[in-house]
């Protein structure tokens, strides 16, 4: 790690001053990404504006069919709230698929869903679900927030502070992991809502997280594996890699989608 | 330089550290509490594995500072008046280690995997080692090992 | 029951291992653990190109920076010398040939080969600051065509690495009867060809290296502090590379965080950080990170074999010939090349009766990281050759695989058995440990399992391997063990061979205490204690009990040999008038005894136990089951056998710890781990934890261990040994159930790493092709 000066804010508000002050500044939730990235000589931001205490970032509410997580909520108190177990099981279950319990002791949902890595889990659910992200600025629709391979909506100095997610009817995560950092090689996140199906497909993308409408199409009509089968996932927008061929991530997309939707129908 | 204050085994230590300085280096070089190792750079391997606040993180993706005013437990806090921790006594019985190198992750882990799941299953025993490797024993009798911690913290 | 087995671990019972309490403590000593007062750190700049030309250093904004005590370049190792590292590959190749050895300057010199080399050396007063000057250094480079692929490196026209090394060819050897080989396949009724692979891995021991060298300037001593699978061979690798006398280097070890091969050797860092520590007069400590690890630890495996059987109609085996060629990397470890040109011809003929042999070897070099020896040193790789060849040929004739095996063993009557590259095989059982395998395998209900399988959509396979391997002999002329009898009755044992995991402590406990007839805890074993002046080998090819450990038998009983005219004298009795029993000398003539301690209170009592042997040959027999997902090309490792002839087991506790080990060493070679270079730019793509799957807990949920011991004649007590055994059978078997759950869909044959992705990509292709 290259040297930089460490502070701690004490509110929302000093954060967001202390980084509108100095570009080189980066906010610290959990670190999970960004540590690593600095041990690697990676980045070298002049300050680290730690936020994962801050009071506004806190929180777990369900209220009016939406549930709203804090930013700086962490991967294992998600995983194990009972309101996010009774409301949005699929949620719950897709965090605590996320690396290993060390890291989803650390690891913050707004922390994941800033850094949009186009492996990362917490994306998939974000935008299925059609959650609002939002910051100290504004509300950003999921379907405008995520730009792309480690891109965002985000303005300099803009927070997440809260993700709202309307609760689905149903919904279900099915993921591949990568066998050596576990990150998705493919992960698929169903919802089943009043308005219809939302897929969203982590992991395989050429530019990260994104909707794959003829599964939501196909789906709507019937929510099966058999559904998805018959589809084709066009390998052009698919990542390929030493850990994968496009084939290969198009199969795996398909294969998770197929076993995401059985999990919600019962229907093979 | 950050000055930092913390509990580590149930002592308040303080210490002026540069920023940039990870919990597993502060506890090692600061502390000298060596039992805490450090087997990788990207988070993967587990062996720096403490408690902070109860729960197990990797001490080398966490900064010194960040710990500033926590509870810190390592190895060497974890057994009690010269008593072994139930997930210790099991590691030596069950032969869970070999090398020792990556053991006292393991074993952090293992405390807290308990705390968690006083009587895990399988699965989430397996579930609950992801985030630590051993290169010697092939992990079957630490797997052993956590379902016999479970059963002499039972007792 | 006979004579060796109930001396140890009676009823296979459980003997706490004696050092696990300060390892479950947090109180162990591993090499980043040292300290010495006023030490400085230092940092190493790599090369980060394969191949290129160095035109200048510049190091002087890095002496500028902050806490910076110095900078060590190219230059500085040039002029100290240290630029031919030990070779043990001392005998002769093909017609006569000497191996070429490069010269490797301990900071790259003008040239780099490979990413990671080291290139500059920094030394300051934190670790921090030392890694912040390194960054500071600037090196300009011109670039070199690179090669990484060994068959690459030896064409025509390819990137030549080293002046000395006309077509990146160090070595070349043949062994066997070219003649007969020929002759034996011009008749064959079937001959079954494969190309294989045994890819490159890292073996990843989880303690990263890390050295700290104290110099003395009065008395000119270098005092290291190093993991090391036992201080002689590194001192001696030591004592070469820099010219300095043994007595001048003291090499120090506790604990060692898993060796697996990696740790035998003297490093470029450690021999740079000498440098260092003369020139400034302080103790100097490097710690690696996981990533340089990846780029400068020595690899394993990465040989590369095309192999052919011949076999008359009946499945007789009348030959096998090898073309074989091992990459080494850029430079040459001291023993990394022995291994591949030695091991696999001494098991050339594994547990078969093959009567025709030949073999070519060559010993490319690549822009590569260095490779030595990974748990079995090549001869899983021999192993693996001769179990791919022997199932692919079971299913082309159409023959059970395991009645192919026995129509080829080595009979029970026939050993001593001489085989045709002149190893003496002393004893063994294959048709015993194959029968014993094949029924905890359950191989007759597979057919029902396999259909249930299918039912599940899932692909369903079997497969074992029946293999032998070479252990015991060492390359130092003999091992000691002392044994020092404190005044208290306790007794300090001392031994080279370390132990990096494999629980030295306990066993050589165990057969001291057996000896003496006292228990296992009064014996406290220390290891790598340079003052005591031991002559041993390290800790490696399985070897360790069959030398050290019988060693400690025959120390034991020398030590009672000695002491009793010492007891007699003490009892004022003639020693053929004194017993011993259990610790304690006694008067036949008189109610007068006195105890080991109570004589070593009187006077020094210590003794030291030698002993060299010959070669021993653990063998065994594991099958392994396999269900394989079509949908993902995931397998599932659904249970595992292994039956294995180790000779006496010592203790069973940690004769099955290894076998979990070394089979998981296995399973993460063939289904994953693999080390892969840009073939363009020679850059690691595979160099982290990240990307490089290392084996995980889940990866099997139980394995069926038992033995089928025939007591081995070379060591008294009957030991063969048995640390790399379990990777030598796992490849073949593993790889042997992947293909015969895919050879129904008219899957070819796949090698390692048998990754989800390439198993999937198979099966797509080979029900495209129906």
């Amino acid at each position: 790690m290259y040297a930089f000066q460490y502070r701690k804010a004490k509110t929302l508000q000093e954060a967001v001053d202390w980084l509108a002050k100095d570009e080189e500044a980066r906010p610290l939730s959990g670190g999970m990404t960004l540590l690593p990235t600095l041990k690697a000589r990676l980045a070298q931001p002049s300050q680290l504006i730690d936020i994962a205490g801050l009071a506004e970032l806190a929180g777990i509410e369900n209220k009016n069919g939406v549930l709203t997580i804090g930013a700086a909520t962490r991967y294992y108190q998600i995983a194990t709230s009972p309101v996010v177990r009774e409301v949005l099981p699929a949620l719950a279950s897709l965090v605590s698929t996320v690396a290993d319990p060390q890291v989803r002791n650390r690891g913050t949902l707004g922390g994941s869903v800033a850094n949009n890595d186009p492996a990362a889990d917490s994306p998939a659910a974000v935008l299925a679900l059609n959650a609002t992200v939002i910051t100290n600025k504004r509300e950003i629709a999921a379907d405008d927030f995520f730009q792309g391979m480690f891109t965002t909506a985000l303005e300099p100095g803009e927070l997440v502070v809260k993700v709202a997610f309307p609760l689905p009817r149903a919904a279900a995560y099915c993921k591949f992991p990568h066998p050596a950092s576990g990150y998705a090689v493919a992960g698929v996140f169903i919802a089943q809502t009043a308005a219809g199906v939302r897929v969203a497909v982590t992991g395989a993308g050429a530019s990260g997280v994104f909707r794959w409408s003829e599964a939501e199409q196909a789906l709507a009509k019937d929510m099966s594996a058999a559904a998805i089968d018959k589809l084709t996932l066009a390998a052009d927008d698919i990542n390929e890699d030493i850990h994968g061929s496009r084939e290969y991530r198009a199969q795996l997309v398909k294969v998770m989608a197929g076993r995401a939707a059985a999990a919600i129908s019962g229907k093979k | 330089m950050a000055k930092i204050t913390l509990t580590v085994n149930g002592e308040k230590r303080s210490a002026e550290v540069e920023d940039r300085t990870l919990l597993a280096n502060f506890l090692r070089d600061t502390l000298n509490l060596t039992g805490t190792h450090v087997g990788c750079d990207t988070s993967q391997c587990g062996a720096c594995t403490v408690h902070v606040d109860g729960r197990a993180v990797k001490s080398c993706t966490m900064l010194a500072a960040q710990a500033d005013g926590a509870d810190v437990l390592t190895i060497e806090g974890l057994a009690k008046n010269g008593k072994l921790h139930p997930a210790q006594a099991a590691f030596t019985e069950c032969h869970a280690l070999q090398c020792g190198f990556c053991t006292p992750g393991m074993i952090m882990t293992t405390a807290a995997l308990l705390k968690d799941h006083p009587q895990p299953t399988d699965d989430e025993i397996v579930h609950g080692l992801e985030g630590n490797l051993c290169r010697c024993t092939g992990y079957l009798n630490i797997i052993k090992a956590v379902k016999r911690a479970a059963e002499l913290q039972g007792k | 029951m006979d004579q060796h087995h109930h001396l140890f671990d009676v009823g296979g019972a459980h003997v706490a291992r004696l050092e696990d309490l300060r390892l479950i403590k947090g109180e162990g000593c591993y090499a980043a653990d040292w300290k010495l007062p006023n030490q400085a750190h230092a940092a190493f700049l790599r090369a980060d190109r394969a191949h290129a030309k160095i035109v200048s250093v510049n190091t002087e904004a890095a002496r500028k920076a902050k806490g910076v005590l110095g900078v060590y370049t190219g230059t500085d190792a040039f002029s100290a010398g240290y630029v031919k590292p030990l070779s043990m590959l001392t005998f002769a190749g093909k017609d006569g040939m000497k191996a070429r050895i490069p010269d490797r300057v301990v900071l790259a010199h003008g040239r780099v080969r490979f990413v990671g080399e080291t290139v500059a050396m920094v030394v300051a007063e934190t670790a921090l600051q030392a890694q912040d000057a390194a960054e500071l250094i600037e090196v300009e480079y011109e670039e070199l065509p690179v090669v990484v692929a060994p068959e690459s490196a030896l064409a025509d026209g390819a990137p030549q690495l080293h002046d000395n090394v006309p077509g990146n060819l160090a070595f070349e050897q043949e062994a066997g009867d070219a003649a007969a080989v020929a002759a034996a396949f011009a008749k064959a009724a079937h001959v079954t060809k494969l190309k294989l692979d045994c890819t490159r891995v890292a073996p990843s021991p989880m303690e990263p290296r890390a050295c700290l060298v104290g110099y003395d300037a009065g008395s000119g001593a270098y005092t290291i502090h190093v993991p090391v699978q036992g201080i002689n061979m590194m001192r001696m690798q030591i004592a070469t590379y820099t010219g300095v006398p043994d007595d001048k280097l003291i090499i120090k070890a506790r604990d060692v965080g898993g060796g697996f091969g990696q740790r035998s050797i003297a490093y470029t860092e450690y021999v740079a950080l000498m440098i260092a520590a003369k020139a400034l007069n302080r103790p100097v400590k490097w710690v690696a990170t996981r990533s340089e690890a990846f780029m400068s630890d020595s690899h394993g495996r990465a040989n590369y074999i095309t192999a052919e059987l011949a076999l008359d109609k009946d499945g007789t085996f009348l030959a096998m010939k090898l073309d074989w060629i091992a990459d080494l990397g850029a430079y040459l470890h001291p023993a990394g090349p022995v291994s591949p040109m030695r091991n696999p011809v001494t098991c050339l003929n594994g547990v078969y009766k093959t009567p025709a042999l030949f073999g070519r070897w060559r010993v490319a070099l690549t822009n590569t990281v260095p490779v030595s020896a990974y748990r079995g040193a090549a001869r899983p790789e021999i192993a693996y050759t001769i179990e791919r060849l022997v199932d692919e040929s079971a299913a082309q004739m159409n023959i059970d695989p395991a009645e192919l095996r026995r129509r080829n063993f080595i009979p029970p009557q026939a050993f001593p058995y001489k085989t045709p590259t002149g190893s003496v095989y002393d004893i063994a059982d294959f048709p015993g440990v194959l029968a014993k395998a094949l029924k905890l395998a359950d191989v007759a209900g597979f057919a029902k399992r396999r259909a249930d399988s299918e039912k599940r959509g899932l692909l369903r396979g079997q497969g074992m391997a029946t293999v032998i391997e070479n252990s015991g002999a060492g390359m130092f002329p003999k091992d000691e063990i002392r044994l020092e009898v404190a005044a208290d009755g306790n007794i300090t044992a001392y031994s080279v061979s370390h132990s990096q995991g494999q629980g030295h402590e306990t066993t050589f406990a165990q057969i001291i205490g057996d000896g003496l007839g006292i228990p296992a805890e009064r014996i406290k074993l220390r290891q790598g204690i340079a003052e005591q002046g031991l002559i041993g080998n390290h800790t490696g090819g399985s070897r360790t009990i069959v030398g050290a450990g019988t060693v400690c038998s025959i120390a034991a009983k020398k030590l009672i040999e000695h002491a009793t005219p010492l007891a007699a004298e003490q009892m004022g009795v003639e020693p053929s008038q004194v017993t011993y029993a259990n610790g304690v000398f006694q008067s036949t003539e008189s109610e007068r005894k006195i105890t080991l301690g109570e004589l070593a209170a009187k006077k020094p009592l210590t003794v030291t136990g030698e002993g060299k042997f010959g070669s021993t040959f653990p063998n065994g027999c594991h099958i392994a089951e396999v269900e394989i997902d079509p949908q993902t090309g995931v397998t599932d490792v659904v249970s595992y056998v292994t039956v294995d002839d180790c000779g006496t087991v010592i203790n069973h506790t940690i004769v099955e710890g290894q076998m979990h080990g070394a089979v998981a060493q296995g399973w993460g070679q063939i289904f994953g781990e693999n080390i892969v270079y840009d073939p363009e730019t020679g850059q690691l793509l595979t160099g982290s934890f990240a990307d490089y799957p290392m084996p995980k807990a889940g990866w099997i949920r139980d394995i069926t261990i038992a033995d089928h011991t025939t007591f081995g004649t070379i060591s008294p007590l009957g030991v063969k040994g048995m640390g790399e055994s379990g990777c030598t059978a796992s490849l073949g078997a593993l790889a042997n159930a992947v293909m015969n759950a895919l050879r129904p869909l008219g899957v070819p044959p796949l090698d390692m790493p048998l990754t989800a992705h390439k198993l999937w990509q198979a099966i797509a292709a080979a029900k495209k092709g129906h």
